[in-house]
């Protein structure tokens, strides 16, 4: 089942926290809501719950329109950062409540919790209390309580970020065969952007109330829509450094720090202003040899050796430095001269004013 | 373990069993006592253990008043003070069962507003009722005398148990209200999006997990309730109508004490709450909201 979201709006006072959304999540799909903290990621999600209620707008889920009825009603499950599992109640309690509830009675009850707490492989736990569970445990138990009950939206709040490290990388993937298996339309909240990279069908960045682009991972990252897209997604994060955009012989070049590039050809300059902003990701930086006549000569400011890469960073012109990510093999030293050089078909560029990628060519 | 741990061990048993001591001293003479004929009682060098034992004391206390009117002392006047024992007791239970399930039961609802819903003067409320709660009873007592004499319900149970609603309501209120601060918000909503009512949720999940502090503020109620003096001495006249620490008092006409009858009357008194005790106590710790969320 899609859900669809309508001018939908919600503030708390006279605090705007969601301004006028029109959203689709397309049926089957795992979309993530990304954003940094506080831009209304769970505001949005708890809307769609039906735990908060909208200032404006409407939420339809298929034809349905939902935004008056009870959480009860709207058949939807839900993961929570917390857990939120009932602390007096047993594991296989918890994962039987949703279906007690709706007047399941108790033998297919049992059957049911018994099938979800295999899948997820806690079937040894179902006697135990809640308190009795390590973080990864509960954080299973709060999945089979979603799953016991065959819901039509799953909603998920940073389900991982209780969880260390390694056991959030696995999670990660029994997630997302879980939503395959599922069938279900699930919105996952996270602000990681590597989680919503690799999980995701479709990626929603969100700041500041708005949604700042709505796309594929791939697209997000390597079409980004603007200048927060770009530097949100990424890491390290994106370079960025104010450009001329001029003529020399009839072709559009980019003067940077005193040196002159050719305009990447992807982008469509014709409307473009004359000052703009360049993006270059560090990944795509090389370290060029010093006598390099494509290469833009600097020192190095501060090298950072992160597992198999190392981080380079070249200052260009004085406060311009960018970043490089380089093979750990490529070492600098401090202060010693270096250079660095790039792919014209790797470059985003954006209108300072708006903060608009330029339109790119079809 | 070291000879040194062993030597603090020892102190460590050593000084429990000597607080254990101090503590039980009182309530092992009290059954002693109560447990000697009259003329044992005063006998110098005073003895712990009785020489004669006899249950004549708690006869005197158990057979009540009926026994005397149906001796043809119809007028009353000869029947002792002993004879209203059982009325006074049954007094206490009732007022403290009554003053007990009122308290928690009203503070558990108040608290739990005060903690999910939004209205004017929802953080104010439990302080000032802590503060009413720091002011020492026999203030309030005079004024609610007369507040019982408007409304006619002097030496009865019932002004006894709104007097000690009036004195355990706030401070229940506050503890509860402290307890479900504790208790997350999600755990509800997670109940709500399984598809329970509001009701219901308070019902299979808020107050399961609350079951620790409603058994701690029905405890405090208890106690109160049930040792209390000072109402009963100031709204209750009635020999059949007082409750029992104000009616162990005429085992003290002056002249003498009944001391058998005073100390069987403590046992009597202190064994039906040593047993609440026991049993409630394991619910006091059992079943805490620990690894709901997180942890
Ligand atoms: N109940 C509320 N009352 C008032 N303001 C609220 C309430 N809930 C959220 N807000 C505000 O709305 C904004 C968005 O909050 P929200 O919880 O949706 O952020 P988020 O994107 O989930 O952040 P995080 O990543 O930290 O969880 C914040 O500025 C927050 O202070
Ligand atoms: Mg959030």
């Amino acid at each position: 089942m899609d859900v669809r979201l309508e001018r939908l709006s919600k503030s708390f006072g006279t605090n705007l926290v969601l301004k006028s959304l029109d959203l689709t999540f397309p049926e089957r799909k795992f979309v993530t809501l990304l954003g940094p903290s506080g831009c209304g990621k769970t505001t949005l999600l708890r809307l769609i719950a039906g735990l908060e209620r909208a200032s404006e707008g409407q939420i339809f889920f298929g034809e349905r329109r939902v935004d008056h009825l009870t959480p009860g009603d709207r058949n939807i499950a839900m993961v929570f950062q917390s857990y939120a599992l009932y602390p007096t109640m047993d594991v296989a309690a918890n994962i039987g409540y949703g279906l007690k509830v709706r007047g399941i009675p108790r033998p297919e009850r049992t059957e049911k919790v018994g099938v979800v707490a295999r899948v997820l492989e806690i079937a040894h736990l179902l006697a135990r209390k809640p308190r009795a569970l390590s973080g990864g445990q509960r954080q299973r138990v709060a999945l089979g309580r979603a799953m016991a009950r065959k819901p039509d939206i799953f909603l998920m709040d940073e389900p991982l970020s209780n969880l260390d490290a390694k056991l959030r990388a696995t999670m990660r993937g029994e997630l997302k065969r879980f939503h395959l298996d599922l069938e279900t339309t699930s919105i996952y909240v996270t602000h990681d952007q590597l989680e919503a990279m690799t999980m995701s069908d479709l990626v929603a960045v969100m700041d500041q109330g708005i949604v700042q682009q709505y796309a594929t991972p791939e697209e997000v990252y390597d079409r980004p829509a603007n200048l927060f897209v770009a530097g949100f997604i990424g890491s390290p994060p994106m370079n960025f450094a104010e450009v001329e955009l001029a003529t020399e012989a009839d072709a559009p070049v980019l003067r940077l720090a005193g040196r002159t590039i050719p305009a990447p050809a992807q982008f469509d300059l014709t409307a473009a202003p004359n000052r703009l902003v360049l993006g270059i990701r560090p990944q795509d930086v090389r370290i060029a040899a010093a006598g390099d006549p494509r290469a833009i000569p600097g020192t190095v400011w501060m090298t950072e050796l992160i597992g198999s890469e190392r981080l380079i960073e070249v200052e260009i012109a004085p406060k311009l430095r960018i970043t490089a990510e380089v093979k750990s093999e490529i070492r600098a030293e401090l202060n010693a001269p270096a250079a660095v050089a790039f792919d014209a078909a790797k470059l985003h560029l954006f209108d300072p004013q708006t903060g608009r990628a330029l339109p790119r060519r079809a | 373990m070291t000879a040194k741990e062993v030597a603090g061990r020892i102190a460590l048993y050593a000084l429990l069993a000597a607080v254990t001591f101090l503590v039980c001293f009182p309530l092992i003479w009290a059954f002693f006592t109560s447990m000697k004929p009259k003329d044992e009682i005063f006998l110098w060098p005073p003895t712990l253990w009785p020489e004669t034992w006899t249950l004549a004391n708690y006869r005197a206390l158990l057979e009540g008043k009926d026994a005397y009117f149906q001796a043809g002392a119809a007028s009353g006047t000869a029947v002792p003070p002993s004879a209203f024992f059982l009325d006074w007791f049954i007094n206490s239970v009732i007022v403290t069962i009554g003053t007990t399930i009122i308290s928690t039961v009203v503070s558990t609802l108040a608290a739990y507003s005060l903690t999910r819903f939004r209205f004017p003067g929802q953080r104010s409320v439990p302080y000032l009722a802590l503060i009413g709660y720091m002011v020492p009873s026999i203030i309030f007592v005079f004024p609610m005398f007369l507040v019982m004499v408007e409304l006619r319900l002097t030496d009865t149970l019932l002004s006894l148990i709104l007097g000690y609603v009036c004195i355990t309501l706030p401070f229940c209120m506050w503890l509860m209200w402290a307890f479900f601060r504790g208790v997350p918000i999600e755990i509800e909503e997670a109940a709500l999006v399984d598809g329970a009512s509001r009701l219901r949720v308070f019902w299979e999940i808020v107050l399961p997990t609350a079951w620790p502090g409603i058994v701690a503020a029905a405890i405090f109620t208890l106690i109160v309730s049930w040792n209390d003096y000072l109402f009963g001495r100031v709204f209750m006249n009635s020999m059949e109508n007082l409750p029992l620490t104000v009616g162990v008092m005429h085992f003290f006409d002056g002249t003498h004490v009944d001391w058998g009858l005073m100390m069987a009357s403590s046992v009597l008194m202190t064994v039906p709450m040593a047993l609440l005790f026991m049993a409630l106590q394991r619910h006091l710790v059992a079943g805490f909201g620990a690894g709901a969320v997180k942890g």
